[in-house]
Formats: structure tokens, sequence, C-alpha cells
């Protein structure tokens, strides 16, 4: 009768002082590996501009018509860019077509996983939303 | 017929053809990079070579090698695809791979190739050569490091526009298309940029504007010029976002960049009421009501005579047709014209007097056509017609004529087709083309006589080539059965060639030279535009030409006709179908029983009804009979009719005018009420083009705030009692077309009348006025002339592409007279007639012979018109202002 309560309070004495295998979501999160699919999102050089050249290809290769509008503009040295890229979250599937089709690889899908939210709205991305953003749960070498 | 075998493939093909063509109709691919079909063969890239026995070791370009009996053609095999993919990766060495940013991405044709040919990497190595962009042209957009050297853009520019704008720089692997190092200042067709089948030249108004596979596409015909040019207008969010001729990809400036006119800022877009000389905008219900009450007092207190409606040849076939029936069945009377009185009419009048009108019989109510806008009518085997319908040539026909006489038209801009036709005739060896012109046009370097003659001269040239034939074959014997030459020959006995060669300045020698040229042309062409029409004695213009075509004309020779031009979209269908005070839809008089039809229960009057140049005398002279209410469906008369400032003084002694407009012009200003219209894609019906053919224009936008033609004449004859309800244009043509047997046989993109009537042509010879009207003691002569780049007055309105590379009106004078006045390019000239005064900037253009100045007639400002009396010439004198 007593054997197993001592078993049980062993165990619990011996997990007391190992490493949790939980974490503490979420004022911690779990890091994720290098080739997890998180949403898209337009990548930034180094020099702070984007690289998408609003060529669409990720738009025709969109198996779930996620991306919904591109819109291309002529900048002061002739180069095409975007003025604007929407993206709908709420029916995007996270299979990276996008990013295989970019010839620029200006679209990846990065490695952020909470996109639950109260309203659809919010998922709905528009480009400034899309643009590459720094964040606490990147990898050093994300990129 | 030849026999050969391609791949096996026994064949059987017309002789003259090359192997690549015959290989297409049979669904064999052959690859190939610089063939297109409306080009001749070119054989620079060398892509489609194929082996051909019996014939050289080496393999010969499909594209450039006719077929021959017993030839055996093999397409495919490892020795030519190894030769093709070299060629495609020397292609590729430096091919600026941006196909991302690169507009014909998606419908390139380098890209299919090289999906085609399996070309995944080039191992070649070569030096980078600059990339040399041109950003600095208008309209158009060149990479040349996009260039395959294909030859395409070089040909068409040549051969078929004839502006020979470019053409390749460098040799060899340094080969770069250029226009010697200067940006491009040519006709802005814009049709290089579509034959490109690379990136190379790209259309600014197109470009990063949408990817090849995002456009809709749809067929529509151009609503500029008469030329009725039918084109894919590509739309994407509801926006027209560029136009492409996919048969023969030639399509001019304005057709190509003068969509964006459609978005123009200040384009009506709802209806306007004229309160205490101040318009307001008023919902369609009230300007509606308004209008239809005003006319309706007018009616009650002055009869249906005194409201007089003007149609337009901006309208659809239909919206004319219901705009004729509104006054024909609702108000019982034949008080209709249209603005082409100015100039087309005048051809028409002349040539029904030498040839007669349109007469056809044989045409009876066949199946119901499958299409909405054929015609039920078709011909019997008995058909035949006679009448001037039948002397009218088609662009199509044109390069089976052996001579074309040009006379007082700079082709190009009254008519860019007829142009093209021009010089694919121009390509065949037996082709001569004699340009008689007061100035030097593009043509005169094609032609094999320029004859200069002095503004205004025309029927006296006429009159030297008719009397220099007569002499040099005193039994010549005109082809078409014509009556009254001996009475001809009288009216014409004081006429001496050597007198007539002094009137217009044109060198006897030469004169005669042509008149034998007229007299040894198996078929000879005789094409004339408004410019000379225009004039206070166009009538008799048309009538020394048509007289002239009576006399040389071989009727049994296709292309050997008269081509009159009509300006507009619909210049030629607002005449056909019946806005004319004497004539019914078909042409027919007001006698015609089948034409009375439509018209049930009313009976057209009997009475032919007012021209609009008497409803303008009549205004101005204050007369009993003047109409007291003018409809117009559109036209800027003030703009357009000689004379501004009598015109406008007479408009505003109407007690009511309605207009219908796309924009507020200044003959709007002028209205009461006006109604904004549906123009280009934003309506359905058809076009008659100057050639007759019938274009269909299609509905791809939907209108903001504005209505189609037809439906406001609709809802206007409803208020005024009479119901005109149909349940769209498809409609209306269905019910017009039976009750006019000239267009039986009609049907999209087909010629009216059609080519299974027998033509019967017969004519009666009309003498002519021998005299120089051009009074006054000014010392320069101004034409008031077209522009290259404008159409009418539409293409004047921002955002219009072409208005970036003519922005406006100048006066051109030749650098003498320049020099003379003391002016130069750029400055301001003031010219004064004696009817008015404008200023207008001054070009210098060489073109012009001294004392001789042109300004075109298109732009509000300045407006051309207000220099002129009754006439496109008048006297002037020019100051620096």
């Amino acid at each position: 009768m007593i054997i197993p309560l001592l078993k049980g309070l062993a165990t619990t004495l011996r997990m007391v002082f190992t490493k949790p295998i939980t974490l503490q979501y979420p004022e911690e999160k779990r890091p994720v590996y290098p080739r997890f699919r998180g949403h898209p999102e337009l990548v930034v050089d180094d020099d702070g501009e984007r690289r998408c050249v609003a060529c669409t290809l990720c738009m025709v290769v969109c198996p779930s018509n996620a991306i919904k509008q591109i819109t291309p503009a002529e900048g002061e040295y002739h180069e095409k860019y975007p003025v604007e890229f929407v993206v709908d979250l709420t029916r995007c599937i996270f299979c990276g077509f996008c990013q295989e089709a970019c010839p620029k690889a200006a679209i990846k899908l990065n490695n952020l996983y909470e996109l639950a939210q109260y309203e659809k709205q919010m998922l709905i991305y528009d480009i400034k939303r899309l643009t590459q953003q720094q964040s606490r749960l990147r990898d050093g070498d994300w990129l | 017929m030849v026999n050969l075998t391609i791949d096996g493939r026994a064949i059987q093909s017309e002789p003259g053809k090359t192997l690549l063509e015959v290989a297409k109709e049979h669904g064999i691919f052959i690859p190939y990079l610089c063939y297109h079909p409306a080009l001749k063969p070119i054989g620079s890239c060398r892509i489609c070579v194929v082996e051909v026995k019996p014939g050289p070791p080496r393999p010969l370009p499909a594209c450039a090698t006719y077929v021959a009996e017993g030839q055996e053609v093999v397409t495919e095999s490892p020795r030519l695809r190894a030769i093709r993919q070299e060629l495609m990766k020397l292609v590729l060495i430096n091919h600026a791979l941006d196909c991302p940013i690169c507009d014909k991405g998606g419908e390139c044709e380098l890209q299919e190739l090289t999906h085609a040919l399996g070309v995944g990497q080039v191992d070649l190595e070569a030096q980078p050569t600059a990339p040399n962009i041109d950003y600095v042209s208008r309209l158009i957009e060149r990479h040349p490091d996009r260039c395959v050297t294909c030859g395409r853009c070089v040909h068409i520019c040549r051969d078929h526009v004839g502006a020979m704008a470019i053409n390749f720089m460098h040799r060899g692997y340094f080969t770069e298309l250029g226009s010697g190092l200067l940006p491009l200042d040519c006709e802005f067709c814009g049709s290089c940029v579509d034959i490109c089948p690379v990136g190379a030249l790209i259309n600014k108004t197109f470009k990063y504007r949408a990817r090849a596979w995002e456009v809709e596409r749809a067929e529509t015909v151009c609503p500029f010029c008469g030329g009725g040019c039918t084109y894919q207008v590509h739309t994407r969010d509801g926006q027209v976002v560029r136009v492409v001729n996919e048969d023969s990809v030639l399509l001019c400036g304005r057709g190509r960049f003068g969509f964006p006119v459609l978005t123009a800022e200040d384009r009506l877009r709802t209806p306007l009421i004229k309160e205490n000389g101040a318009f307001r905008e008023a919902d369609w219900e009230e300007a509606l009501d308004l209008a239809a009450r005003r006319l309706k007092e007018i009616i009650e207190e002055k009869g249906p005579g005194a409201v007089y409606g003007v149609g337009s040849p901006r309208a659809t076939n239909e919206a004319n047709y219901l705009f004729q029936k509104f006054f024909r069945a609702g108000l019982g009377t034949n008080q209709v014209d249209n603005p082409a009185r100015y100039h087309y009419v005048r051809a028409l009048e002349a040539l029904a007097e030498i040839f007669g009108w349109p007469q056809v019989e044989g045409a009876e109510a066949g199946p119901r056509p499958r299409e909405a806008y054929a015609s039920p009518l078709t011909l019997t085997e008995a058909a035949k017609g006679k009448g001037f319908s039948f002397v009218l040539g088609t662009i199509e026909d044109l390069p089976k004529a052996d001579l074309a006489l040009v006379v007082g038209m700079d082709v190009t801009p009254e008519l860019p087709p007829l142009g093209w036709a021009i010089n694919e005739a121009s390509l065949k060896d037996d082709f001569k083309l004699i340009v008689a012109n007061p100035r030097l046009t593009k043509f005169d370097r094609n032609a094999a006589l320029s004859l200069r003659y002095a503004p205004g001269s025309e029927r006296l040239l006429a009159a030297g080539l008719i009397k220099a034939l007569l002499t040099a074959h005193p039994d010549w014997t005109p082809a078409i059965p014509a009556q009254g030459l001996e009475e001809f020959k009288e009216a014409l006995k004081k006429a001496t060639v050597k007198e007539m060669a002094k009137k217009t300045g044109v060198d006897e020698a030469l004169l005669k030279e042509a008149a034998e040229l007229l007299a040894q042309a198996k078929a000879p062409a005789i094409i004339f535009g408004a410019e000379l029409l225009a004039q206070d004695k166009g009538g008799q213009n048309a009538l020394a030409l048509a007289d002239l075509f009576l006399l040389v004309g071989q009727p049994e020779a296709p292309g050997s006709r008269l081509y009159p031009v009509a300006e507009k979209a619909n210049t030629r269908g607002v005449c056909e179908v019946g806005v004319l005070p004497d004539r019914l839809p078909g042409l027919q008089p007001l006698t015609s029983e089948l034409a009375a039809k439509i018209f049930a229960p009313q009976a057209p009057a009997s009475q032919p009804g007012l021209t609009l140049p008497e409803v303008l005398d009549r205004l101005e002279a204050d007369a009993e009979d003047a109409p007291q209410a003018l409809y117009a469906l559109g036209g800027d008369f003030l703009r357009w009719l000689p004379h501004r400032s009598r015109t406008e003084k007479v408009l505003q002694k109407l007690s009511f005018m309605v207009v219908q407009d796309a924009f507020l012009t200044d003959t709007a200003k002028l209205a009461d009420v006006v109604l904004p219209v549906a123009v280009f894609v934003e309506q359905e019906g058809t076009f008659l083009s100057s050639d007759g053919r019938l274009g269909v224009s299609s509905r791809v936008l939907s209108p903001i705030g504005v209505k189609p033609d037809w439906q406001i004449i609709s809802e206007l004859g409803r208020r005024l009692g009479f119901p005109l309800k149909y349940s769209g244009p498809a409609a209306i043509f269905q019910e017009m077309a039976p009750a006019m047997p000239l267009w039986a046989g009609a049907a999209p993109r087909a010629t009216v009348p059609a080519a299974g009537f027998a033509a019967a042509p017969a004519g009666r010879f009309v003498p002519f006025d021998l005299d120089i009207s051009l009074p006054g003691r000014r010392p320069y002569v101004l034409i008031v002339g077209k522009s290259l780049q404008h159409s009418g007055s539409f293409t004047t309105h921002q955002p219009c592409g072409t208005l970036v590379v003519t922005p406006g009106a100048a006066l051109e004078l030749h650098p003498e007279d320049a020099a003379a006045l003391n002016l130069a390019a750029g400055d301001s000239a003031k010219v004064i007639s004696s009817y008015g005064e404008v200023t207008a900037p001054v070009a210098l253009s060489a073109d012009l012979p001294p004392g001789v100045v042109l300004l075109a007639e298109h732009f509000g400002e300045p407006a051309a018109h207000t220099l002129t009396l009754n006439s496109n010439l008048v006297r002037v004198s020019i100051q620096k202002a």
C-alpha cells in the first residue's frame, strides 16, 4: 500500500531536480526548426528596401488564392516595386509555393505561428504588415 | 497544287507558300523567332531550320523556303535540335534576365521557345555590353539588352508603317536596335512594340500596369478614325490597360495610345441643366423631363419641323438610326442632318450625280443570322447593284491596284489604315503612286510622280489630267459605261493643259506624264480626303475626281476604285443609316416603300428636310421656317464648322438646344440640357468604316453615370409620346438591317455592299467649276488640316496618350516665311484673317511650300475655324505676337 505511494513520491522528487519539458507559454516560446513554415512575408534587404518586384508569380502559384492583390508601381530609377500587397492569412495553407516561385527571394515563410485572432480582418495583411520585421522568435540565422 | 511530305506526312499546298506557313496550317510545330505572319520572311534567327530533300546538304530556314513539288521535309532530327539549341544559347548569351519586371513576361516568344527547345543553361560566355536603355523617348521605351535582333520592328516600321524610324546599329555581336543615338521621333504608332517577340520595346502607357495573364480580352472596333480597325482591348480591374491588334499588329498612335481618354477628368458624368446662364448638375429623370417638356412646347407652338436634329459620326449606327427614326416616325419630319455635310456628304452627292444613288436587286430575307450584328438579308445568285457604292473601294483591295492617285490628302493623319495599304502596295514592283498635294507628305517618298499644286486648285488639276489624257488619246473610251463624254469634252474645251498647268502651278510635262500613267494603268485607284472636300467647292472637287475616275477606272479590276475618306469612326455609317434630310436608311429615296415600313404607322414626310448649312443660314436670317430647337447627338459645331463666330452667334438664336456628348464642348456650353453619353467600350453597337467595313463595338466597361446614345433617344421618345422600345442595340440593328438592301450580307468585319453583288457601275460625265475661289489679299494661304496624333476633338482631352506627342496645335510654316516674318520655332504668332484671329505657337516645316501655312483643327485653343469663312482654306496675314 505504501510502496506505490513512495514510488510516486520518488518520481516527483527526481523530477523536481531535472529540467522541465514543458514551456511557460506564452512567457516562453518554443523555438521552431529552420524549415518550419509560418506565414509569408516580404523580405527586406540590408538597405531596408523590399526585394519584391511585383512580378505576381507568387499570386499565380498560390493554390489557395491567399495572395489577393499586388499593385505595381514604377520608381524613380524605373524599378518596379509593389505599392500594395495583400495576403489573406485566413486562406493561406502555408505550403511555401510562393517562396519557391519567387525569382527574387523576396517572399519567404517566416517562423511565426501565433496567428489566432478575434477578428478575421486582422488576418488580412497589407504590405506594411507583410513586410519583414525583427521578431524575438526568429533565430539569428533565419535568412 | 504542290505535293510534298513533311515528317513523312503527305501534304498538298498552294504554290508560293513557305514551308513554315504550310507546316503551321497542318499543325506541325517548327520553332521560330523572327518570323511573323504579318511580315515578309526575314530569315535572321535561323531557328526554323529544317532538312529539305532535294536540296543543299545544309538545313534551310523554313520561313524563307518555298514549297516545291516532291519536297521531303524533316522538321525534327538530332542535328536540327543541336543547331536550334546552339542558336538559342547564342541568343540568350547576354539576354537580360529581367522576366519578373519585363512587361512581355508571360507572352514572350523567347520564353516559350526556351521552354520548347529545353535550353536549361547557357554554357557560353561573352563580353557584356552596356544596356543603353532608352527611357527618354515618348510613349515607347527601348531595352536593347533584351533585343534578340530578329528585325521584325525594323521591317514593320519600314515596310508597313513607312516611318523608317528604327534600324540596327553596329554589326555582329554588338548589333543593337537604335534610332541613331537619339530619342525616337517617329509616328508613335507603337506597332514595333506589339510585333517585338521579346520586351525590347515597351509601351509606356501599359508599363507595369498588368501582367499578360491578368488581363481580360475583348474584341472591339476602334472609335477614332474611319479606318475601322478591329482590335482586342485588354482590361484589368474595370480599366482598359492597352489595346492590341492581334491580327496585323498595325494600329496608329491614337488607336493604340488614345484610350485613356475614357478616364478623362473633364468627362461629363451627370446630366447638366442650364439655369440663368449657368449649368447645374441634375439627375437623368429631371434632365430628360425638361428636354421632353421644352421640345413638346416648341412642337405645339411651331410644329414638328421646328425641331432639328444633327446626328453624329461618333455615335453608333444603331444610335443614329434611332435618332432619324425619332424625327421621321416620331415627329414626321425629315429635319435631320449630320456634320459630315461639310465634307463627306459632298463626296457622296458628287458621286451620286455621276454614278447615281445605290440601287440593289436580289437581296431577300434569309435564315435568321447567328450573329447579333449580321443582316438578315442574304444575297441571291442574281444579286446585282449599281450606283456609287459599287465604285467605292475597300482598304483590303487597294494593294491590288497598280496605280493610286492621292489628291489633296495627307493620308496617314486622315486614315492610317489607308496609308498602310499604300505602303503594302508600294512593295509591289508594278505599283505606281502619284501624290498630288500642295505640301510634301510622307508618301511623296514612294511616289512615281509628285504634283505640287496651289492650294484650292484640285479641280483644275483634275481638269488638266483629264484634258491631257484626252489630248493624248483622242479616241479614249472609258471602261465604265459612261454617257455624256462628248458634252463633257465640249465643256472642257476652253481649258487647255497649259492653262491648267499654269493655274495649278504644276509643270505641264508632269501633268502629261501623270495623265499618261493613268491612261496606261490597268487598275487605277483614286484617293481623296476631307482636306479637299472641306473647301467651299469641295463638292466640285469630288465631282472632278469622280469624272476622272469615270474616264480611267477599270471596274473589272479589284482595287481600281474611288476612295473618298470618311474621317471619323462612323462618318460613312451616319450617312448610310439615313441621318440625311433627303435619304432614308440604306441611302434610299424618301419614296422608298421598304424603308417606309420601319416608320409605320407614320409615313415618312415626302418633303426633304433642311440641310445643316441651310439651317444655319435661316437662323442667321431670322427666317420664318428656321428651326427653334436643336437636338444634337454630339459633335462640337463651333470647333468643326467653318466660321466659328458666326456659328456661335447663330446657335445662340435657338430657343432650346439639347446636346448629347461625352465632354462639355464649346457647343455643349451653348445648350440648355447636356446629356452625358457612353463612348468606346462603354457601349455596344456598330460602326461603318470609311471603306464600308462593319465593326462591332463591344461593351466591356460599365459606364458610370452615363447612358448610351440609343437609350437616351429612346427615353426622350417615350416622354414625347412615341415609344422607341428596344432590348438593346442588337434589336435596333435587326430592325434596321432588313430595311436596307444595300447592307444585305452585312456581318461583323465584312464590308458593305457585300462582294456577292454583281456590280454594274455606270456613269454620266458631269462638268464642274473651273475657278479658284480663294478671295482676299492677305499674303498667306492657311490650310486647316489634320494632325497625325489626333482624331476629332476626342483625343485632345487629358490623359490621352498622344497628347504627349502633340499637346496642341502649332502654326506650321516654311522656314523662309518664318525668317521673313522674324519668327522662330516656339515663338507665338498672331494669325489674322478677315473673320477672326488666333494666336498659335510656330513650328517650322520644310514640307510646306513658301506662302502656305498649316494649322490643325482639333484643338479648342487655338481654334482654327475662328479664321475660316466657308472653307478650310483662307487667306491670312501673320504677325509676331
